[in-house]
């Protein structure tokens, strides 16, 4: 008896190795994950920034997974905890606070994590592998020059300021003024800061425009806080008198730039950041290691003579 | 015995407190002192920069007898050959030395003619506010990978063209009259390929009547 099922069997032991190990062989190896964290998706500037991101993430052949810090550091850390233990390959990272963020990087940096960040810089240029930084400070002196230009060398002005932890808020802050404080007759009635959110742009906008009815013109320092600031004038019917400046180059200010209500804004690629992200994260992941820590991307000035130029985040073709 | 135990433990914690003292007082003067110098300041930076990097770097910079024919015949080659750029953008900058005869004079620049018998200016100096660049990364001498703070980086942009508004601008804007020949040195930045650059606008570092 032992005879007959001995070699019957083996035959099954046999034909169920083979089976499973072709059914193996054709399971595509799982794919290995790179996470895309950003520092608020309630802005659709920043949407476009992580959607991008995502996009040639996966284009490159990952999975990829977005994690919205909220503009909140301790959610941004619980993010890199549980990245770094899901084991993800790499982060492309849009920072909450330029020095409250670093803790984070260094953590993923001492797991074997590298960290790219976009737009946002963190004040540390040995935790990040690399860093792509919209170069706020020279976007903004471009704007702050075209600001006196259209505004005039006397006026007075209000201006809504970003998050106050984030190095953007003031690169583009300290940009602006150092043209416009050279000309001693432009005056600056109130500086508040609205978190770079256009419904705090429109509150702190409307008890700014109550307060200092006479002001000709506001400089915002992103576009989410000037829709805000807009919203705002034409709603105290004002739309036409003063004057407002953003940055971001968000579609729905170049669009306005277009129809001549908005004056300016300074346009940063997020897409091009964001790509450019992804791809570094992939050449890491495939073995190289010498990258330059600061690459600033320029950011090019928008108003109503230039504004055919652009548009979807970005230069038309 | 319940006393020296407890004299025992006085004693210890006494002297963990005098080895790793909780805190420390520091007089309000001398806190403010160290924390000025760890604080960059932005003017010390570029007052040093210029005296001892800057100025010694002059003959460095591209002689414009052969950068402005090279622009006129094949302004992509100029700037491959030429120019340098920082991060992903389209602009760039020159770092140009040469002279130039005065062909006129405004509120904001000295247009000067550099090749011989031109009647229409091929250098424009900037001697209006200054509010570019062009001499932080027009020389090639600074890099933004050694600023932790880009705020900081930014702050020498400033710092070095107010030098230039004090130091260089007044003694031109003095001496640059129709006829003059100028010796100069300095940096320009050109924004994108549509950029004009006939004249090419300079910020100068120097900038000598002969």
């Amino acid at each position: 008896m032992q005879k007959i099922f001995r070699p019957l069997i083996a035959l099954a032991l046999t034909l169920f190795i083979q089976t499973t190990s072709s059914f193996a062989a054709d399971t595509p190896a799982a794919k290995q994950k790179i996470a895309v964290v950003i520092s608020t998706l309630n802005n659709p500037w920043f949407v476009v920034l992580g959607e991008s991101a995502k996009a040639r993430a996966v284009e490159l052949g990952y999975d990829a997974t977005i994690f919205d810090s909220q503009n909140d550091t301790a959610k941004e850390a619980s993010h890199f905890e549980n990245l770094i233990a899901a084991g993800y390959k790499a982060v492309l990272f849009n920072p909450t606070d330029a020095n409250g963020s670093v803790a984070n990087v260094q953590k993923a940096k001492a797991a074997g994590v590298p960290v790219f960040c976009i737009d946002r810089e963190i004040n540390s240029t040995n935790a990040a592998t690399a860093q792509m930084l919209s170069d706020n400070y020279s976007g903004c002196v471009a704007l702050g020059q075209h600001f006196v230009k259209v505004v005039g060398k006397e006026a007075k002005y209000a201006e809504l300021l970003g998050l106050v932890g984030d190095n953007n808020t003031w690169n583009r802050s300290k940009g602006f003024h150092s043209v416009v404080d050279r000309y001693p007759g432009l005056k600056m009635v109130s500086q508040q800061s609205a978190d770079f959110d256009r419904a705090k742009g429109l509150e702190v906008f409307e008890s700014i425009l109550q307060k200092n009815p006479d002001i000709a013109a506001v400089f915002c320092g992103n576009d989410a806080m000037a829709m805000g600031a807009y919203q705002a004038l034409v709603a105290a019917g004002k739309a036409d008198k003063v004057k407002v400046f953003g940055f971001d180059g968000a579609d729905d200010v170049v669009k306005l730039i277009a129809e001549k209500k908005i004056a300016a804004t300074g346009m940063q690629f997020p897409k091009v950041m964001a790509q450019k992200a992804a791809e570094f994260a992939h050449e890491y992941i495939k073995g190289k290691r010498d990258f330059q820590q600061k690459i600033p991307v320029k950011v090019e000035l928008v108003t109503p003579e230039n504004v055919s130029k652009y548009g979807d985040y970005g230069k038309k073709n | 015995m319940r006393w020296s135990g407890w004299l025992i433990a006085v004693v210890v914690v006494a002297s963990l407190c005098w080895l790793f003292p909780l805190f420390h007082i520091v007089p309000l003067e001398r806190a403010a002192k160290e924390k000025a110098a760890a604080t960059f300041d932005p003017k010390a930076f570029a007052e040093k920069f210029w005296n001892e990097q800057l100025l010694t770097s002059l003959d460095k910079a591209v002689k414009a007898e052969e950068l402005l024919p090279a622009i006129q015949s094949n302004a992509a080659e100029a700037k491959r050959k030429y120019s340098r750029s920082v991060g992903v953008s389209e602009s760039y900058t020159y770092y140009i030395a040469g002279q130039g005869r005065v062909l006129a004079v405004n509120d904001d620049e000295v247009s000067l003619a550099v090749t011989e018998g031109a009647t229409t200016a091929e250098v424009s100096l900037q001697t209006g506010l200054l509010f570019s660049n062009a001499i932080r990364d027009g020389t090639g001498l600074l890099n933004v990978n050694d600023y932790p703070n880009s705020q900081d980086f930014n702050a020498i942009s400033e710092a070095l063209n107010r030098i230039i508004e004090e130091r260089v601008l007044p003694k031109l804007r003095e001496t640059a009259k129709v006829g003059t020949i100028i010796s100069f040195v300095g940096c320009a930045e050109v924004n994108d390929e549509s950029t004009d650059l006939k004249p090419l606008k300079m910020i100068p570092v120097k900038a000598e009547a002969k």
